[in-house]
This record gives C-alpha cells, sequence and structure tokens, in this order.
C-alpha cells in the first residue's frame, strides 16, 4: 500500500467547476495513454483490444456525469488516479481487470436478451436461480 | 481441604434453618464432596421428616407424556418425591414418575419394547423397601411413596455407573455416537467423577451384521434393546445374547447377517456406540449437522424423518415421532438411500444432438425447443406421466399445462390406465396405519406389505402380537414375518372367499374388527375392476365397512399416487402413449419406454439419470425430495409435507417451478407465481391436501359403485416389488442400496 500512497499525491482542491472539469479530461488522457502498458503487463490481447478498454474507461467516466460539485469531483479524481496507479503498478491481478472491465458487471452470462422483453418477473428470476 | 468447603460448612446451619423454613430455596446450596453418599443408610435415617407438602408447584410430564385411562376405576394415586399423581392400574413405577414429571436414567428400558430390568439403572428408593428397586420392571401400587433424589438413590444410580464404565472402552473421542450417546450423558449427570478400576478392560469381537450396522461390541453395555427390537419388532430371530457373567455378549448365533428391513433402527436404540451406521461412520458429529423435518417418498407410508445435513450435503436420515404413521421406527430403504441423492444427478438442462449425445444448454433454449415442439403435434398426441416420487404442486401444474394444451393423457406411474379415481374409499388405507392395530383378522390381497411398505407390515406385525390376529394372505409365496396362512395365489381362492367356499371366510366373518388390504400392483391387471367388486363382494358378506368400522383398505405403492388420484390424473383413453408425438415425463423411470413411438419427443424432467434418460430428447433437471418443499400423500389419506435441507445441485429448478417457466414460454401462462398460488389452486381441485398433517378420510364407501362386467382372469398374482432395496431412481442410484440387494435379498 505504501507504494501507492507514495506516487498519489493529493492535489490542492479545483477553485471552480470548470478547473475541476478540466483536472477530469487531463485525467482521462492520461488513463488512455497507459492502456499500451496495461495491454502489455497484464497479457490483455486476446481478450480486449485499446479501444474496448477506453470506452469501459469511458463508461466509468460517464457514470458520474451528473456531478456538479468541485469537491465530489474531487474526490472522485482522486479516487480514479488511485486505481489508475493500482493497474499500472501491477498492483492488480489479470483477473480483476477482466472482471472489472473487459467482462464487466454483468458477468459472464449474458442472458439478457432481445427476447426477455415481454416476459414476466418469475421467468426472468426462473433464469436466474431456483430460490426467489 | 479448599475454601468452599470451609464456606460451606460455615454456611450449613444457616441453610438447615432455611430449608425446614421453605424446602424450595437453593440459594444457600453449594458443591460439597458428599459425605451423605458415603453413608446413604444412615443419613437416610437420619433425615428429618419432610414438611407437609403444602404448595407443590404442578410439574409437567416428561416429553409431555399423556395417561389415558382405560378405565376410570382402575386409578390408583402414588406419590413421587411427594407429590401425588393418579396413574391406570399396570403402569411401572417409571412410567409413574414420568407422568409425574421425573426422568428416571435407564439404559434397557424402551417404551416400544418388552421389559428387560437388566441395566439397573433406573434404581430408585421406594418407602419400606428394603432395597432400591428397578423401577422399569417394577409396576407401581397404590399410596407407592417414591423417591427419586435420594442418597440412596443417587448412590445405586452412580454404583450402577461404574460397573457400567468398567468395561466400556474411553474411545469416545473416535465413537461415532459421541454427542448422542445415553452413557455419555448419563455419567455426566449420574456418575462419579472418577473410577477405582485398574484392571483390563475386556474387549468383544466385532460382529459382522452386514452392510447397514457396524458394531464394535467392546462398547455394548449388554442392555438387550437390540436383541429385542429384532424378535419382538422386526420379527428376524437374528440377534441374541450369548455367554455368562462377563463373557457375556451380543452376537448372531453363528456367522450370519441381519436381514430385516428395519435393521437401522437399532442404530436409533443403541444407548451406546456399539451399533451404529455404517454408511455414517466417521463422517460427521451430530452437532454439526442441521436438522429438518421432512418425510419419506420411498414408499406410499410417508414415514416421518429428519434430514441431517451439514452445507450441501445430505449425512444422514433418521426417523421422527409420528404415532400414526411410523411410530417412531423408518425401514432401511428410508434410512439408508440418501447416498443415492449425491450420484448420478442431473444438473443442467441437455438437449440430445444428432448424434445422440446429450448438449448441456441454457434453460432459456431448453423451454424455447420444448415449446416450439409441443405446438408442432396434435393436442392429442400429447402424453404426461407423473413418477412415483412427484409432489402434488407439480402434479397439478403438469395437469394444468397438459389441459391447457388441449391434453387430457395425463396420469401417476403405477395408477394403472384406468384408475378408479372417483371415490378416496377406492384407494386408500381407509382403516389407517394406526387403525389397523385394532384389527383381529387381515386378508391381504395380492399385497406383501413386507417389501411394499415396511412401516404397514410392522403395524400388522404389532397386531399379530398383541391380539393373535390371524392373517390370511393371497399372492405369490412370500416370507412375512409373522403367522400367516397362505391361501393362495391368485383370484381362484379370491372367488372361493367370495362365495363362501373357503374356510378363511367364516374366520373373516366371525372377526370382531377385520381388515382386507388389497395391493395397488392389482391396479396394473386387466380384470382389476372384478377383482375390486369380488373384494367388495367379500367385505360385504363379512361385513367388513360397518358405519363403525371400515376395514376395506387399498395398500399404495408410491409416494405420488395418493395425490395424483386425489388430483384426477386419470388419462383419457387407455392406449395414449403408443400413439404419443409428445411425451413429458414427470421424473415418471417405470414406465414401458418400448411403448412410446420411435418418433415421438421426450422430455424428462427429474432429479436422476435413470431409466428415462436414455429415450428422452430434452432433459430439465428438477430438485429430489430433500431440496424442495412439497406436498405428499401418504396411502391413508394423511398429508404432509417435505421441507428442503439442502440446495439443489447445479441448475436444476423446483420441479413446478419447470412446468410453470414452460407454459409461459408456449404462450399459455399458468396463472400461479408462488407455492401459495398453486397451493391455493390445488385447494379448489382437492382441498384435502393442503389441510397438512391430518388424516382425512375417504366420506363414501365403495358400495355407491355400480357392479363391474368384466371377465375375471384366472392368472395368480404377481410380485410387485422384486428388489425391496430398489425402487425408484434415488435407491436405485445409491451404493448401500446397490450393496443391500446383493447381499440382504433373498434369492
Amino acid at each position: 500500500m505504501s507504494f501507492t500512497l507514495r506516487s498519489v499525491k493529493v492535489p490542492p482542491n479545483s477553485v471552480n467547476l470548470e478547473e475541476a472539469r478540466h483536472r477530469v479530461f487531463d485525467f482521462f488522457r492520461s488513463a488512455c495513454r497507459s492502456l499500451p502498458t496495461v495491454m502489455e503487463i497484464y497479457n490483455l490481447h486476446d481478450v480486449a483490444t485499446i479501444s474496448q478498454l477506453r470506452s469501459a474507461i469511458a463508461t466509468q467516466f460517464r457514470k458520474n456525469s451528473s456531478v456538479t460539485n468541485p469537491k465530489v469531483i474531487d474526490m472522485l479524481l482522486f479516487k480514479g488516479m488511485e486505481e489508475l496507479n493500482n493497474v499500472v503498478e501491477h498492483a492488480k491481478q489479470r483477473h480483476h481487470i477482466i472482471g472489472q472491465y473487459v467482462v464487466g458487471r454483468q458477468g459472464l452470462v449474458q442472458d439478457l436478451d432481445t427476447k426477455d422483453q415481454g416476459i414476466s418477473n418469475f421467468l426472468k428470476n426462473f433464469y436466474n436461480s431456483n430460490y426467489f | 481441604m479448599g475454601l468452599g468447603l470451609l464456606a460451606s460448612k460455615a454456611m450449613r446451619p444457616a441453610s438447615r434453618i432455611f430449608n425446614s423454613q421453605n424446602p424450595r430455596n437453593f440459594l444457600f446450596r453449594t458443591i460439597v464432596s458428599k459425605p451423605e453418599l458415603q453413608k446413604p443408610e444412615t443419613s437416610a435415617a437420619q433425615a428429618q421428616p419432610d414438611p407437609p407438602p403444602v404448595d407443590l408447584p404442578p410439574r409437567t410430564p416428561v416429553a409431555g407424556a399423556r395417561v389415558h385411562f382405560p378405565n376410570p376405576d382402575d386409578a390408583i394415586e402414588v406419590f413421587v418425591d411427594g407429590y401425588p399423581v393418579k396413574i391406570p392400574k399396570g403402569m411401572t413405577v417409571l412410567q409413574a414418575c414420568e407422568v409425574a414429571g421425573v426422568d428416571i436414567p435407564r439404559f434397557c428400558y424402551h417404551s416400544r419394547l418388552s421389559i428387560a430390568g437388566n441395566c439397573r439403572m433406573c434404581l430408585v428408593e421406594v418407602e419400606k423397601s428394603p432395597k432400591p428397586v428397578a423401577s422399569c420392571a417394577m409396576p407401581a401400587l397404590p399410596g407407592m411413596k417414591i423417591k427419586t433424589d435420594t442418597p440412596v438413590a443417587k448412590k445405586a444410580r452412580e454404583g450402577v455407573m461404574e460397573f457400567l464404565l468398567m468395561n466400556h472402552p474411553l474411545d469416545c473421542p473416535i465413537c461415532d455416537q459421541g454427542g448422542e450417546c445415553d452413557l455419555q450423558d448419563q455419567s455426566m449427570a449420574f456418575g462419579s467423577d472418577r473410577g477405582r478400576f485398574t484392571e483390563m478392560k475386556r474387549s468383544v469381537v466385532d460382529k459382522n451384521l452386514g452392510p447397514l450396522v457396524k458394531t464394535v461390541m467392546t462398547r455394548c453395555i449388554q442392555c438387550t434393546r437390540c436383541v429385542r427390537f429384532a424378535t419382538e419388532v422386526a420379527g428376524v430371530q437374528d440377534l441374541g445374547m450369548l455367554g455368562r457373567g462377563s463373557g457375556e455378549e451380543i452376537g448372531t448365533y453363528v456367522e450370519k447377517l441381519m436381514t430385516s428391513e428395519l435393521s437401522g433402527n437399532v442404530i436409533d436404540i443403541c444407548p451406546v456406540g456399539a451399533l451404529t451406521s455404517k454408511p455414517f461412520a466417521f463422517k460427521a458429529r451430530n452437532w454439526e449437522l442441521k436438522g429438518t423435518e421432512s418425510i419419506d417418498v420411498t414408499d406410499a407410508v410417508g414415514s416421518n424423518i429428519r434430514i441431517d445435513s451439514r452445507g450441501p450435503e445430505v449425512m444422514r436420515i433418521v426417523p421422527r415421532l409420528n404415532e400414526d404413521i411410523n411410530e417412531e421406527w423408518i425401514s432401511d430403504k428410508t434410512r439408508f438411500c440418501y447416498d443415492g441423492l449425491k450420484r448420478q444427478r442431473l444438473n443442467d438442462p441437455m438437449i440430445r444432438g444428432a448424434d445422440g449425445r446429450f448438449k448441456v444448454v441454457s434453460w432459456r433454449d431448453a423451454l424455447a425447443v420444448v415449446a416450439e415442439v409441443a405446438h408442432q403435434v396434435k393436442p392429442e398426441e400429447i402424453v404426461g406421466v407423473a413418477g412415483k416420487l412427484s409432489d402434488a404442486e407439480s402434479m397439478m401444474a403438469l395437469k394444468d399445462f397438459l389441459n391447457r394444451m388441449g391434453s387430457n393423457n395425463i396420469w401417476c406411474e403405477g395408477t394403472g390406465m384406468n384408475p378408479n379415481a372417483d371415490l378416496r374409499s377406492g384407494y386408500l388405507m381407509n382403516t389407517s396405519i394406526a387403525g389397523l392395530e385394532k384389527a383381529d383378522v387381515f386378508l391381504l390381497v395380492g399385497t406383501q406389505p413386507r417389501v411394499e411398505a415396511a412401516m404397514v407390515n410392522a403395524r400388522i406385525r404389532k397386531t399379530v402380537r398383541a391380539n393373535q390376529a390371524k392373517v390370511g394372505y393371497i399372492g405369490p409365496e412370500t416370507d412375512l414375518n409373522y403367522d400367516h396362512q397362505h391361501l393362495g395365489t391368485g383370484p381362484q381362492t379370491l372367488l372361493e372367499i367370495a362365495e363362501r367356499r373357503h374356510p378363511f371366510y367364516s374366520t373373516l366373518a366371525n372377526a370382531k374388527h377385520p381388515v382386507i388390504i388389497v395391493g395397488a400392483g392389482l391396479f396394473e391387471r386387466e380384470d382389476k375392476d372384478t377383482i375390486f367388486s369380488t373384494v367388495e363382494t367379500i367385505a360385504e358378506n363379512a361385513k367388513v365397512v360397518r358405519p363403525d368400522w371400515n376395514g376395506l383398505n387399498v395398500l399404495l405403492l408410491n409416494a405420488a399416487q395418493a395425490a395424483a388420484l386425489d388430483l384426477g390424473l386419470v388419462p383419457e383413453s387407455g392406449n395414449s402413449i403408443e400413439s404419443a408425438k409428445f411425451v413429458y415425463l414427470m421424473g415418471a423411470d417405470d414406465v414401458n419406454l418400448d411403448k412410446i413411438p420411435g418418433d415421438a419427443f421426450v422430455v424428462y424432467q427429474g432429479h436422476h439419470g435413470d431409466r428415462s434418460v436414455y429415450r428422452a430428447n430434452v432433459i430439465f433437471p428438477a430438485a429430489a425430495f430433500s431440496e424442495k418443499e412439497g406436498i405428499y400423500e401418504n396411502t391413508e389419506g394423511y398429508a404432509q409435507q417435505t421441507f428442503p435441507a439442502v440446495p439443489t445441485v447445479g441448475d436444476a429448478r423446483d420441479d413446478w417451478k419447470i412446468i410453470r417457466a414452460l407454459s409461459e414460454v408456449a404462450g399459455i401462462k399458468l396463472p400461479y407465481d408462488s407455492l401459495g398460488a398453486i397451493r391455493a389452486r390445488i385447494r379448489t381441485v382437492a382441498p384435502n391436501l393442503v389441510h397438512l398433517d391430518e388424516r382425512e378420510p375417504a366420506t363414501f364407501t365403495a358400495s355407491l359403485k355400480p357392479a363391474s362386467s368384466q371377465k375375471i382372469t384366472l392368472t395368480p398374482f404377481e410380485n410387485v416389488v422384486e428388489n425391496f432395496y430398489m425402487t425408484d431412481s434415488i435407491t436405485r442410484a445409491s451404493k448401500i442400496m446397490a450393496q443391500c440387494s446383493a447381499l440382504l435379498t433373498k434369492k
């Protein structure tokens, strides 16, 4: 943990939304720039492409697109930098990256289908497990 | 001398004063060595007269025991520890103490076996008796003053414990009884804290009792419960006492296995670890297990069981008390079939590919394929068969599903093509299992209760022993473990009795409570209606069915049968399976697969890869009885339910859920989403099925039926159960049951 703390410096707070926004873009760029290294160290060539990972990162950003408080943005930025640092430092293992960014929340089971539009809750639960 | 002893000595005068004022005040009692116990006689003599029992709090009998007075005049009053209690004449001192709420320690005494009185653990003091008496063997007399808590009684128990432990090995850490051992518990409660025995302990050679019961005979304390159980309840003379004195041991007289269908019960009644379960040996400790109170489905009796599980695994099955059904015994098939739940399980939906091999698919795809095929065939070409182990919910769902598809060709295995489902009295055990105990003459028609329903057979045997009831048997040569007359092998004898030509007819007609039991194996016969009307003629002539007594019974074979007939699972036409294009087998493994046409699409829904899987095109994995909540009705019409003890295997689902999901994929959604909703649906069809844990007797008797005009054939009755140990998909997958059938079935 110590090396992570060493490398992540707490930047001064953003004074306004504009500055926070600027920092977010900077961070996104640095994340994208580190992607080739990430591909290399986690040996992801056979499971993902750089553009897929980039859009996975973008999804993470978009998830918080509604946040307007600069303090909260700074906090999220800090957490993002920490995460990026962990990834680049090889503090994670291959399955972490695959699980979090390649396969995603949905998991390996791609059970959601266009066919599932009109079905009842019972059938949806039935496909998931026996216990509902 | 410790400080505590000094303190207690200082306290004692004060405590005596307190005691004389209020006998129930134990505030100043301390733990001391027992000077009274060293010389119990003198201290008993010194004991000051007890203050009169003014306001003794009412005590509750042990385990909620109730006293039944057959004749109110015969009530006598005895005093247990000064507390007066009314008991019927003929009760023993031990039973009187139980009614008074005092549990007497015992090893050899068992309420369902005869009294041996050889362990001496139940010694109590009786006033005016020179010695302590063995309470289990001593009848209570009017006005007897029994003292269970006196120094004499305590000293006697301590002495008995010391003698028992003299030759008992100190191997509790590796003993399977550890944690549920009577000897362990009672030596903690009543034993001395040290032993005086320094010699070698004796050792006894272990006996081989077969694949079910493991023996460590050195642990045996010679209580003879197992010997009495085998001769009295199980009806086999396999076990006995050999030798005298310190050489006394339990054994089979010659090198022989114990061949009883109830042999597993000796494991439960053995108070020590001498007889333990062989399959359960060294598998688990009883305090790690989670008990789930459930119902047995391997036969139609519906024995009450407790499923002990650890995590996702069923570790053992033990009986649960139900006086109406199985008392406290279960058959070996019930007890040891559980390892079948771990083998041959279906865990994923599968579709048979073009190459004839099964391919694992998702539920979505499997349901879609089946729904599509079901819509391509004509409604009358759809056939559904419910299996032996199906619960009422799934049979209701299957019937509703098939009816909505436009088909009414649905039945349950073993009920035959033309079952008589109109009157419940025509397929139930109307006397009830407990009611059989009143009977004095039995006529068994085409049924071998020993293999078809072992617990019913135990009840008949109990009646034969207690009432000297006569048993007449019509059917193939068989081995019943009580005295019986073999009257004949086929309908010929039945006709002779009906025409009052047979000598057994007068026995039946003169009986006060005659019972006729017809086997459900006859359902499969062509001339079943005539046979049943012949039996009804006999019943009418011999006055077997009267307003106060209904002795005409059918003994069913499978757990699902009674509920299936209640729900009306009756096929529309007798030979629908020969012309079927779409066959839905819900756990049905005993249908004749050759009858299904080659181009038919067969769906198998079940929990075991058994016979029908070889013919199936699609497999839906379902939950076994230990994994689901389901209603089962036993052969006497007693509705009970199972509870899930372990999680389902793999991607399996509950039976009714599969059919409900399939119905939605097929576009004919069934209107229930939950267990409560499907039970509400069952209530509209057969309300007795949702009245759980009560017996719903049939209302109308069979006399309402029109006479049958079929021709009776004289082919003899056949064996219905070929192998007691393997009757359904669970028991066929069980290794223990395979060993049993290899070693124990008579060739």
